[in-house]
């Protein structure tokens, strides 16, 4: 709709630029980009150097000051292929399960909150105050939950498996997922459903089989975002895993006591964490802001 | 069944898993903690309990036989905790530049942005880039730039060459990651580079929905471009500034990643945030009872700051509609 909206001045407008102008955008876009850039550049190159060119350089450019060598991806994928492998696992699956997780809980809160009134007279709260409830247990500080979480999961035995992890990340995830579904919901008109249930199909199916197809870039959205953060999460991973279940932020932010810090290794391990997700999130790009912008610009 | 029926009963299945969950995992904790930050209890048992266990005692001990003690010690304790001041200030210093910061650079970027211009599409997609990398990784590839060993780090090499290129006699050195003020300074980049995106993806999303008339009528009015920034585009993003500046602030009370992998909270405890300290208060001293009390306390501060910044950003939209 924005881009819709912002292709037909694109002429009119840029023929009115003075030039200056124009060379001074280009600059601050060069600039930015670079920024953003050269860092996974420095990390790209970094994986392929010798240890000494990477404590006696900075070397820059491959080829011209530094022959580049694959000694380090092959040590990750060689030597430490085990650990490697492992934590990539663990990070997917504790991450894909809380996906899931938050997909179906925040989709059925979402469609609930969206679709029926609800009253809890005892608090005296509505759909809204239900809603801001949820919402505002993402923003509480995870440091709260350190000790009840310890004694929780030593209790149930849950440290350092992946239902563990998956229940920590769906617990942080779900508020996120059932604030953007509900939004998303409210967009769609009642009328399909209601036809849907005139043909009898009850509440249930008519949710499985109307709405959800309907809500595909919503629940895009959410799996991004909860991916993502699972994915990335560190404090919770730490806390609650110890060899078993260990994720990949954990295992980089660990390089540094083990052997010293291999600067290369650890550029090639990085990269192995961030790529994908990165990928990922730049072929989805539009889910994303669609769903940043759900509440934030409305509300 | 009936529909009323139906629908009360679905009512409770399509909402129930969602509280039922957060209930156990997040309200209950949260009551919990606030139980034990009234208790010495520790990893291992409390301090009690161990006396007890000691002289041979094993049950019966403390509080009503629960073999820990109530008090309210720990609060004691935190008006006299150094370190613990030095956290909370650190953690304020980080929410209140980094907001700034990465308000400021976003807004700017996000104005670039919002120009037409060949290519922002693919601009736009790369500018997203640093929000998506772990912060573990962010920080690593932080201290690789802000090692101060020119030989190490591209940009300690820019600063030496830049000196010579302007002739200073002495090459521009800056003890990054050792220095007690330079390396909050080196947290708060990391953590801005990283999340400047956010700040620009959705003031750009503001932008954009601020229709075109309005710009229209401001220039038909006679007012520059500067002039239609700060009194039409400013006022209009006001709601989404507030809630941008909130999520960001309340996400960078809960620092502790980026800390631990560049400095650990040194040199001393000058980067130290109070989730890192509270982490280590609770796993690897054990003090179960004062790490909850000083997590309460960052609850404390952050319903203050919520608070706090949600009246001003009401009396602000007061004012510019009066």
């Amino acid at each position: 709709m924005n881009r819709a909206r912002n292709e037909k001045p694109i002429l009119r407008r840029s023929s009115r630029r003075p030039l200056w102008q124009s060379a001074m955008l280009y600059a601050i876009v060069i600039f930015w980009c670079f920024i953003v850039l050269f860092p996974f550049y420095w990390l790209a190159t970094t994986s392929l150097k010798r240890p000494i060119d990477v404590s006696r350089g900075p070397r820059y450019i491959p080829y011209h000051d530094f022959q580049p060598i694959p000694d380090h991806w092959q040590e990750m994928f060689g030597t430490q292929r085990e650990s490697t492998v492992r934590h990539f696992r663990n990070s997917l699956i504790s991450a894909a399960g809380s996906t899931v997780l938050s997909l179906v809980i925040g989709a059925m809160a979402g469609y609930g909150l969206s679709r029926f009134r609800y009253y809890w007279g005892r608090l005296g709260w509505d759909n809204d105050n239900i809603a801001f409830w949820i919402i505002s247990q993402r923003f509480l500080p995870p440091a709260i939950f350190i000790v009840p979480f310890v004694l929780l999961y030593n209790t149930f035995q849950l440290i350092d498996t992946y239902g563990g992890l998956i229940l920590a990340y769906t617990m942080f995830n779900v508020p996120f997922a059932v604030w953007i579904m509900r939004d998303f919901f409210n967009g769609l008109p009642i009328d399909l459903e209601e036809s849907a249930r005139v043909d009898g199909a009850n509440r249930w199916q008519a949710f499985l089989r109307i709405v959800l197809p309907l809500s595909a870039p919503g629940l895009v959205a959410v799996a991004i975002f909860s991916f993502i953060f699972a994915w990335n999460e560190y404090l919770f991973a730490l806390m609650l895993s110890n060899f078993n279940a260990i994720t990949m932020p954990v295992l980089i932010a660990g390089q540094n006591n083990t052997r010293g810090i291999e600067w290369w290794f650890i550029s090639a391990l990085t990269l192995m964490a961030v790529v994908p997700v990165i990928i990922i999130g730049l072929l989805l790009e539009r889910f994303i802001t669609r769903g940043l912008t759900a509440g934030a610009v409305k509300g | 069944m009936s529909n009323a029926r139906e629908d009360k009963l679905m009512k409770r299945v399509f909402l129930g898993p969602a509280v039922i969950l957060l209930l156990a995992l997040s309200i209950f904790p949260l009551l919990w903690s606030l139980g034990i930050s009234f208790t010495d209890m520790q990893r291992g048992g409390s301090t009690i309990a161990r006396q007890a266990a000691a002289e041979g005692i094993t049950e019966g001990v403390g509080f009503l036989g629960l073999g820990f003690e109530l008090t309210g010690r720990n609060y004691e304790r935190l008006l006299g905790d150094g370190r613990l001041h030095s956290t909370v200030r650190n953690t304020v210093f980080y929410v209140f530049f980094g907001v700034m910061i990465q308000y400021v650079i976003g807004l700017g970027l996000a104005t670039v942005l919002n120009q037409p211009f060949r290519g922002r599409n693919i601009v736009r997609v790369i500018f997203l880039m640093p929000m998506m990398m772990t912060p573990v990784a962010a920080a690593y590839t932080g201290r690789m730039f802000f090692d101060s060993n020119p030989l190490r780090s591209p940009l300690a090499h820019f600063f030496r060459q830049f000196s010579k290129a302007i002739g200073l006699e002495q090459a521009i050195s800056i003890p990054w990651f050792t220095d007690t003020g330079w390396a909050p300074v080196a947290i708060l980049i990391i953590d801005a580079w990283q999340w400047i995106p956010f700040m620009t993806l959705i003031l750009l999303a503001g932008m954009q929905a601020i229709p075109d008339d309005i710009y229209e009528a401001a220039r038909v009015d006679g007012a520059n471009a500067l002039q239609i920034f700060m009194r039409v585009t400013l006022p209009i993003l006001l709601p989404i500034s507030m809630t941008v500046i909130l999520i960001r602030g309340l996400e960078i009370f809960k620092i502790i990643d980026v800390v631990v992998v560049t400095t650990g909270g040194g040199p001393g405890s000058a980067t130290e945030s109070l989730t890192l300290y509270i982490f280590e208060q609770a796993l690897s001293n054990g003090n179960y009872g004062y790490a909850s009390a000083i997590a309460y306390i960052l609850l404390v501060l952050v319903i203050i700051f919520s608070t706090l910044f949600l009246m001003a950003g009401r009396r602000l939209a007061r004012g510019r509609v009066s």
